[in-house]
């Protein structure tokens, strides 16, 4: 598992005609589809956004703004709010996830009896339907008769109103997330410690170094390229965050919860903005792709060349 | 509140590492057992609940550590209603098709892609492998409104096959990153054997390539079909009675008298079980594929 | 639902709108009240009568006998009361129906997808009164009254002047006064099923132990919610909080009798004077007094915690009448008292709830009609209100056969007096307004900003909607 990348070579010899045309061959069905109903629809999405669209009307009825709602979006209170709690959800959820999967990944990763089945059963919540996920973690925060509560009740703490509150809300739906994603973080990351070189760990052993100087010392700084992808793709998956958020608390309390996902959905089917919903959703796109980009800069899975 | 305590014993765990064996190993059994309990406690409420009745679910005296709290008369009451009221086995079709046949294309078209983007310089590659990636970052959401009139306008609104490309479109560039992991680590010297040998390009990828790669197919494989299956928000908008799909039918189920929650539950448990038993039956290769995209090499 | 009488023992009341003559001198004057045109009275009249009503009803149907028609309805009590009779109408016509039920917040956007394509799935769609002026404006769903005086497909005892005029309405009437109130221009879109107003609804038992008279103002209402939160035990009064939709909806059940309103007749939003702030902090004092969770509480879980016994007072729809009665869903059969929606400033209670319309793009828009027709008729308003759903008929409401069911049909007699069409503005706009601007705001109210600033804080956007919206041109 250690020879280097095919990619990282010289293209194969040319010998025969049909050669330069192959990985094309291989490649189109799977970019045809990608483009055709993925790309285009994306550019679709930016196309809308410079039209006045009303859900319930044809197309042709639909009025060309310009950039109008580009300055709108700039200004709207609403926009901007959400914005933030969708910045403020990922930024939670994906370092509670980080940090906690590293330290069950750190504090598991020797052999132990158990751990094969622990890690099958850490992975299940992650294959749950996202729409089951919010029905579930909403009954349990129920105030009436959710388990949290019974628990609060029986610990003398007595019924909190998770749902209804502004920021236990948020922190509900947080909850939700981590129970989800930690386990995807653990379990790249174990995997991660597992491919560390031996002879590096054994080395820093026999340095005298304390397990504790050998975590800081040696396993994060090698471990940095899984931890970079696996932020990304953490980072991404936080802002498709929809139906969780909208069957735990439809964006409330007021707009406690109210991700941008959430205010699209609502301002195209409730406010029968299509146009606006989707200037809403360039204004996501252009935050998730930037960080992406930013991201997929300091490791590239697909890179031709390797990093180290 | 439940990751809480959680919090506390991990940090307990990891920093006894460096004591003696005994106290480390208890320490770190009891951290798995309390990690494991709290993974598993929704989902055995989801389970359990889906065997009561309405009057079981709502007990407003019930604490905790009472005995009716964990203890009660299971019914398969919401099962039956499922099953038997309304349109369930249709929509259960549905979702089995537009997973199945989905999967199926994103694998075939991927895997090819992902070959191709691993072993050969060609021009656009660049493009291509950038496209994919970006593509994998967009939020579903924004693909929902033109997605809807441009469906409409291919004539492939409420259909299944609308469903199944568009859900063949968005797994795509996943299934590529996870197979182009598994695809880096075959070694090459084996295709320039066939190649030797007079192998076509395709011979060889499916001859040589294709077999080595089996288990990230697997993994590649049950991660797509969980999108597929689980998608909500875009088969709300791109189904109608007909070619509805099981979380749309779920969602429909929380009614304006309340959740009826014993039946979705139920439904919970059903549409659970499929990706549940995939990952059951396939977890080393699921977590092999998963990590395969980053911790190559 | 097991001690109720034989369908045969509830018969519609016979009124004098039965006589043919009489009706058409009725239909006469309500059509003028409702403001439709004289070309719709002048075709409304010229409508045969046939003695033999059966006869001409098997004629009627015969034409789509086999056609299947799809319905748009929500998972609503009411509608599972009407879904029971739909076979009913299989029966009697050869029409099929098929129901495509969906959460009611969902419902719209569906209906909003389907109705907007060439050929869409539904041939009728429940609608929520307030979405009659964008479904309207959309040229979504057909007018009414072509189908009513349609000599082939009309039912000349259907007798609209039966039906509340608040409901009638409320629900129907596109394009007069205001764009949704009857006045010059106004045409029919819908007929009302599942209309309905508000009430008030108490434990009996509750109110006898601490010796307590149900409250007919809201200064008494108010009074007694601490008391009955400290003594009684329990959440003294339950209401719907959840950000959007039902935040709103509660805030606009207190603003009404408070005598506030959301904007002036020129468009400038009131909402947030004096009464508007008194609304809130009324319900502030409710939250602090009811059962825990009020600000989540969508309207299922509102009427659940009064069916599940954890509040003593309830004032929202009458969709609590079948529930209540029906031991699956109540812990609190036979402890509920009705009583009129108090009053404040005047009495005013809800009108709304749902109607039923033809979407343009149907293509069995008869069938529709002969179903809706059918559905709205007085005997099956009377077998709804049977099975637990809400009546919008005047003769149903009169019904002493049902009296007898349920009691509080007195009260409701009462309450339709006081049932406000101008409840709220039902402009294309209000969903836009409602769901992200003051169902945000009153939410906010709800869980610690003070009342006044809550309010305040939405005007701005209203107004910025509005403008856009062209009403300040």
């Amino acid at each position: 598992m250690k020879q280097p990348l095919i990619s990282a070579r010289s293209p194969r010899s040319v010998k025969q005609p049909l050669t330069r045309l192959t990985p094309w061959l291989f490649v189109l069905p799977a970019t045809l589809i990608m483009v055709v109903a993925c790309l285009y629809p994306v550019l679709q999405a930016l196309r809308l956004s410079f039209y006045n669209w009303s859900i319930g009307t044809p197309w042709t009825e639909a009025v060309f703004t310009g950039a109008q709602y580009f300055g709108r979006l700039a200004q709207d209170p609403a926009v901007r709010s959400s914005l933030l709690t969708t910045l403020l959800f990922a930024a939670t959820v994906v370092i509670a996830e980080m940090i906690l999967g590293l330290v069950l990944a750190l504090a598991l990763e020797k052999p132990m009896r158990g751990l094969t089945l622990f890690r099958t059963v850490f992975i299940l919540p992650m294959m749950i339907a996202p729409i089951v996920v919010g029905l579930t973690w909403r009954f349990l925060f129920d105030t009436n008769f959710g388990a949290i509560n019974a628990l609060m009740t029986s610990v003398g703490v007595g019924k909190i109103t998770w749902l209804a509150d502004p920021n236990l809300a948020f922190f509900a739906v947080v909850v939700a997330d981590i129970w989800q994603w930690t386990p995807f973080v653990f379990i790249m990351l174990a995997a991660g410690l597992q491919n560390l070189d031996g002879a590096v760990m054994e080395a820093a052993a026999i340095d005298g170094a304390t397990p504790w100087q050998a975590i800081w010392t040696v396993k994060l700084p090698m471990l940095m390229p899984i931890i970079v992808v696996t932020l990304l793709l953490r980072l991404i998956d936080a802002f498709r965050v929809l139906e969780v958020v909208y069957i735990m608390t439809g964006g409330g309390p007021g707009n406690s919860t109210e991700i941008l996902s959430m205010h699209i959905y609502k301002t195209a089917f409730s406010g029968g903005q299509l146009g606006y919903a989707s200037a809403i959703s360039v204004l996501l796109l252009a935050v998730v792709m930037g960080l992406s980009v930013v991201v997929l800069r300091l490791s590239n899975p697909l890179s031709a060349g390797k990093k180290a | 509140m439940i990751t809480a305590p959680a919090g506390r014993e991990l940090q307990a765990g990891a920093a006894q590492s460096h004591r003696p064996r005994r106290t480390g190993g208890v320490l770190r059994g009891l951290l798995l057992a309390v990690m494991g309990i709290l993974s598993m406690f929704p989902l055995y409420m989801m389970f359990t609940t889906s065997f009561k009745v309405q009057t079981q679910i709502f007990m407003p005296g019930a604490t905790f550590f009472s005995r009716e709290f964990w203890l009660f008369t299971p019914t398969l009451e919401n099962y039956r209603s499922v099953l038997v009221d309304g349109n369930f086995v249709r929509y259960l079709t549905n979702s089995l098709i537009v997973g199945v046949v989905s999967t199926i294309l994103t694998l075939l078209l991927s895997v090819l892609a992902a070959y191709a983007l691993a072993r050969f310089q060609f021009m656009g590659r660049g493009v291509i492998s950038w496209t994919s990636l970006l593509l994998r970052t967009v939020p579903l959401v924004v693909l929902v409104v033109p997605v809807f009139g441009i469906w409409q306008s291919w004539g492939i609104s409420d259909t299944l096959p609308g469903l199944i490309l568009l859900y063949t479109a968005v797994n795509i560039p996943f299934a590529i990153w996870v197979l182009y992991g598994f695809i880096a680590q075959v070694p090459p010297e084996l295709e320039e054997a066939a190649a030797v040998d007079g192998a076509s390009p395709f011979r060889t990828f499916f001859a040589v390539v294709l077999p080595l790669i089996r288990p990230g197919l697997a993994a590649a494989g049950i991660f797509v079909f969980r999108v597929a299956w689980n998608e909500f928000i875009l088969a709300l908008v791109l189904t109608n009675r007909f070619s509805r799909t099981m979380p749309v039918e779920i969602a429909a189920n929380i009614t304006d008298v309340g959740v009826e929650w014993g039946r979705v539950m139920a439904m919970g448990v059903l549409i659970a079980i499929p990706p549940l038993l995939f990952t059951l039956l396939a977890a080393r290769q699921l977590i092999a594929g998963l990590t395969a995209g980053a911790v190559k090499g | 639902m097991t001690d109720l009488p034989p369908s045969g023992d509830l018969k519609a009341a016979p009124t004098a709108t039965d006589n043919p003559t009489a009706m058409t001198e009725t239909r006469r004057e309500v059509l003028r009240k409702l403001g439709l045109t004289t070309a719709a009275i002048a075709a409304s009249t010229t409508l045969p009568h046939f003695s033999i009503a059966g006869a001409q009803a098997s004629s009627r149907y015969a034409k789509y006998k086999g056609s299947t028609i799809v319905l748009s309805i929500p998972a609503h009590p009411h509608f599972d009361a009407a879904i029971k009779m739909f076979a009913q109408f299989t029966r009697e016509t050869g029409i099929r129906v098929e129901a495509d039920r969906i959460e009611t917040g969902r419902m719209k956007d569906k209906q909003l997808l389907e109705m907007s394509k060439g050929r869409g799935d539904y041939d009728v769609v429940t609608f929520i009164a307030t979405w009659k002026g964008e479904y309207v404006k959309k040229k979504l769903i057909e007018e009414m009254q072509p189908f009513l005086s349609n000599a082939a497909l009309a039912d000349p005892n259907y007798d609209i002047s039966d039906v509340v005029p608040g409901y009638l309405q409320n629900i129907g009437l596109v394009g007069g006064k205001k764009g949704y109130l009857p006045g010059p221009g106004a045409k029919l879109y819908g007929l009302p099923s599942g209309a309905e107003t508000s009430i008030m609804a108490y434990r009996k038992d509750i109110f006898a132990s601490l010796k307590l008279k149900p409250p007919t103002t809201y200064t008494e209402l108010e009074a007694m919610l601490p008391i009955i939160q400290d003594k009684g035990k329990i959440g003294a009064m339950t209401s719907r909080g959840k950000s959007g939709h039902d935040a709103m909806h509660g805030f606009l059940l207190h603003l009404n009798p408070m005598g506030g309103e959301v904007f002036d007749d020129n468009w400038k939003p009131v909402f947030q004077e004096a009464p508007g702030i008194k609304a809130l902090q009324f319900m502030q004092k409710v939250v602090a007094t009811g059962p825990k969770g009020i600000p989540s509480f969508a309207f299922g879980e509102m009427s659940n915690s009064f069916l599940q016994g954890e509040a003593a007072i309830y004032i929202d729809s009458i969709a609590i009448f079948g529930p209540a009665a029906d031991e699956s869903k109540s812990r609190i059969k036979g402890k509920v008292g009705y009583a009129l929606h108090p009053k404040a400033a005047r009495y005013s209670s809800q009108t709304g709830g749902f109607g039923l319309a033809i979407p343009a793009n149907s293509a069995n828009k008869e069938a529709a009609f002969l179903f809706i027709q059918w559905l709205t008729s007085k005997q099956q308003d009377l077998s709804i209100a049977r099975l637990g759903g809400n009546a919008m008929r005047t003769s149903t409401i009169n019904n002493g056969a049902l009296r007898a069911l349920y009691p509080q049909y007195a009260i409701l007699k009462e309450q339709i007096k006081y049932a406000n069409p101008d409840w709220r503005p039902i402009i294309p706009e209000w969903d836009a307004l409602n769901i992200q601007i003051f169902g945000i705001a009153v939410n906010e109210g709800l869980t610690g900003k003070n009342a006044q600033a809550a309010l305040q804080g939405a005007v701005g956007p209203v107004t910025d909607l509005m403008k856009r919206a062209g009403y300040y041109s």
